[in-house]
């Protein structure tokens, strides 16, 4: 839920609107300058339809320098930032050779794993030595290494369910498993801002996609009703399963799941619960376990939980936790599991040196030093930037926060000056979000010191009053008071 | 707006709309900017060309038929490549708002404009010819293609398919 000054809707609309209009007049004149232009493709239908790419090309292409900025060093939190030069407005960007050491407050690096740690690095390179960066097999060939067996263990008592399995990639371990579980008769149940990943794999399925405003557990159970009185569509037959997915984070948003209210409306209607933990394994959590330590929620309660090994523990792939049966049901059924290349065996090393320092098991209490820390500094920000009068989204404890542009224009402007000063922030415009609601998303890291928050603040308030996003009124400071008044 | 010179703010919640080419239709503040943008035009066309308020109202119900027509029932499918395997490839943007539900608020309102639209010229140019012509074809031509009748029609295969 967004609140935002109604003059601010009808300038956004209004520049969106104004942007479209010079989008189609520049197309429409592109017609008769290419109208004498040969064309090589006799006979040949065109491969994309030109109306397909109007976005890209009208609005993305304009202010292209401010995504897929290349990067010349780990994502610490201060890293090596690549300059482009731009010839022809930014339709075309090329790298040269200078960097810019900037604060990175884009990578979801939320347990400071992203960069050499004393305990892992040295782990990961012998594992690289040894076992070679690639099993070059898939896992039910020969791919299957003993580090893959102990993270498979690992992973799932870190989680607290019985078993678990390892994938690639992050995204594939929604768009490959999904299918597995559910197909045609079934009917998937997906909050309205999940990600594309569910998405895909909820499509590719075959089952019927519903979708329920997001975190409302009333129109979830609105939803369930619904369907279940009417069945299948066209025959009414009663549906084979239903699945309901949510996110613990919702990494546009920053907020958390209403996961206890939603796992009670999906137990009191007999549906399977699916939890994505990309962004809150490893972030969240007393003990880093994610959504369900955080909100009080027993994990076997849940019945399918994914997460992914890309944010909190510095490295790559995604994992499934489940009862031993589906498990051994999703082993010789997934595609990913059955004819992709297994998780290459330095990544799978990071993790499980990540997990055991987070768990303590190094023998150092660096994990939990580094959890309190992420806390900390997340509360820290996100307040500061509330009292800056920013418009700031997500809960607290969550590591992500979204700071509301909204016009389009203020997209290139937050994002280049914040770069000029040496903050690298990431900025999200349409299709990752609604038309509207545009938003510059901060992710914060334990391995961000306070002088590097208070940096941040200091810039991101100086552009913000530069760029006009001070959309609430700020606090004024306090004023220190006397302790008490000596009146005699 | 609001108490002393605070902005009015409006919430906004996101639609359960899966279409991204109509789901900014939702958000508040659309219905306003619309109307204001013709008022604008009017003033900008009136400024200009220094013709009669009534002409300067024909031509924005012209212009507004023209670009309305072309962008509302004509254009057919989203201008971004969005992975829903062309599922909207072949609605237009009419057909596609509010996920095909007919007679919703938006609906009326949308239908409601060029009639108001066509009030106004006609009243201020004393249902002169040839503007009194011109805006009944645009009112009429706009109406029709508005009803929920016509939903996924193409009359005389005329844009049917791509």
């Amino acid at each position: 839920m967004v609140r935002l000054p109604y003059t601010t809707a009808l300038t956004t609309l209004f520049s969106y609107g104004l942007l479209f209009a010079f989008g189609q007049l520049r197309d429409f004149f592109r017609k008769f300058v290419d109208w004498f232009k040969a064309k090589n493709i006799k006979g040949y239908a065109p491969i994309c339809l030109g109306l397909e790419d109007f976005y890209v090309r009208r609005l993305y292409l304009r202010i292209q320098d401010c995504f897929g900025r290349p990067i010349a060093s780990a994502p610490d939190s201060w890293f090596d930032v690549v300059e482009r030069t731009s010839n022809d407005n930014n339709k075309t960007l090329q790298c040269t050779s200078n960097t810019t050491r900037c604060l990175n407050l884009g990578s979801y690096n939320y347990l400071g794993f992203a960069a050499a740690d004393e305990y892992c690095t040295p782990r990961v390179i012998e594992s690289l030595k040894k076992y070679s960066a690639s099993t070059c097999s898939v896992r039910v060939d020969g791919g299957t290494t003993k580090l893959h067996a102990e993270l498979e263990e690992l992973a799932a008592r870190f989680v607290g369910k019985p078993a678990a399995i390892l994938f690639g990639m992050g995204y594939v371990t929604n768009s490959a498993i999904i299918p597995c579980l559910i197909g045609k008769g079934g009917l998937i149940i997906s909050d309205s801002l999940n990600h594309n990943s569910i998405v895909n794999g909820a499509r590719g399925s075959g089952a019927t996609v519903r979708v329920f405003q997001h975190n409302s557990p009333a129109h979830l159970e609105e939803v369930l009703r619904e369907q279940i009185a009417g069945g299948q569509p066209r025959t009414h037959r009663p549906w084979k399963k239903i699945i309901v997915i949510v996110e613990g984070i919702y990494s546009m948003e920053g907020e958390l799941c209403k996961l206890p209210e939603i796992i009670a409306v999906c137990k009191k209607y007999k549906a399977y619960t699916y939890l994505d933990e990309a962004h809150s394994i490893g972030a969240v959590g007393q003990s880093g376990r994610g959504v369900c330590e955080l909100l009080g929620v027993d994990p076997a309660d849940v019945d399918i939980m994914m997460g992914t090994f890309t944010k909190s523990f510095g490295s790559c792939g995604g994992y499934i936790a489940a009862s031993k049966e589906i498990i051994q049901h999703l082993k010789q059924s997934c595609p990913a599991h059955l004819y992709a290349t297994s998780m290459s065996p330095p990544a799978v090393q990071q993790v499980i040196s990540a997990i055991k320092v987070i768990l303590g098991e190094d023998g150092s209490n660096r994990g939990a030093q580094k959890l309190a820390r992420i806390r900390e500094n997340s509360n820290f920000f996100r307040s500061e930037l509330k009292k800056m009068g920013f418009e700031v989204l997500g809960d607290n404890d969550s590591p992500v926060m979204p700071i509301m542009l909204y016009n389009p224009a203020k997209i290139p402007a937050f994002s280049r000056e914040c770069l000029r000063q040496k903050v690298a922030v990431v900025t999200v415009a349409f299709p990752a979000t609604p038309l509207l609601l545009a938003r510059a998303r901060i992710c914060i890291s334990a391995s961000h010191t306070r002088e590097d928050l208070m940096k941040a603040l200091d810039v991101i308030s100086r552009v913000g009053d530069l760029v006009g996003i001070k959309y609430f009124p700020a606090e004024p400071p306090k004023i220190a008071e006397a302790d008490h008044d000596k009146l005699e | 707006m609001g108490r002393r010179g605070e902005p009015y703010y409006v919430e906004a919640a996101p639609p359960v709309d899966v279409n991204k080419n109509t789901e900014w239709f939702m958000y508040p503040g659309v219905w306003t900017t619309y109307i204001l943008l013709l008022f604008f035009v009017w003033l900008l066309v009136l400024s200009v060309s220094g013709c009669s308020p009534g002409a300067a109202w024909t031509v924005v119900n012209l212009a507004h038929f023209a670009i309305t027509y072309h962008f509302f029932h004509w254009k057919k499918g989203t201008p971004f490549a969005a992975d829903d395997q062309g599922i909207y490839s072949r609605l237009t943007w009419w057909e596609q708002i509010d996920n095909g539900q007919q007679l919703t608020r938006n609906r009326k309102f949308l239908t409601v404009v060029p009639v108001v639209l066509y009030l106004i010229a006609s009243h201020l140019t004393d249902y002169k010819q040839p503007m009194f012509f011109l805006n009944t074809i645009a009112v009429f031509v706009l109406v029709v293609a508005k009803l929920p009748n016509m939903h996924k029609v193409r009359i005389f295969g005329i844009n049917a398919d791509i």
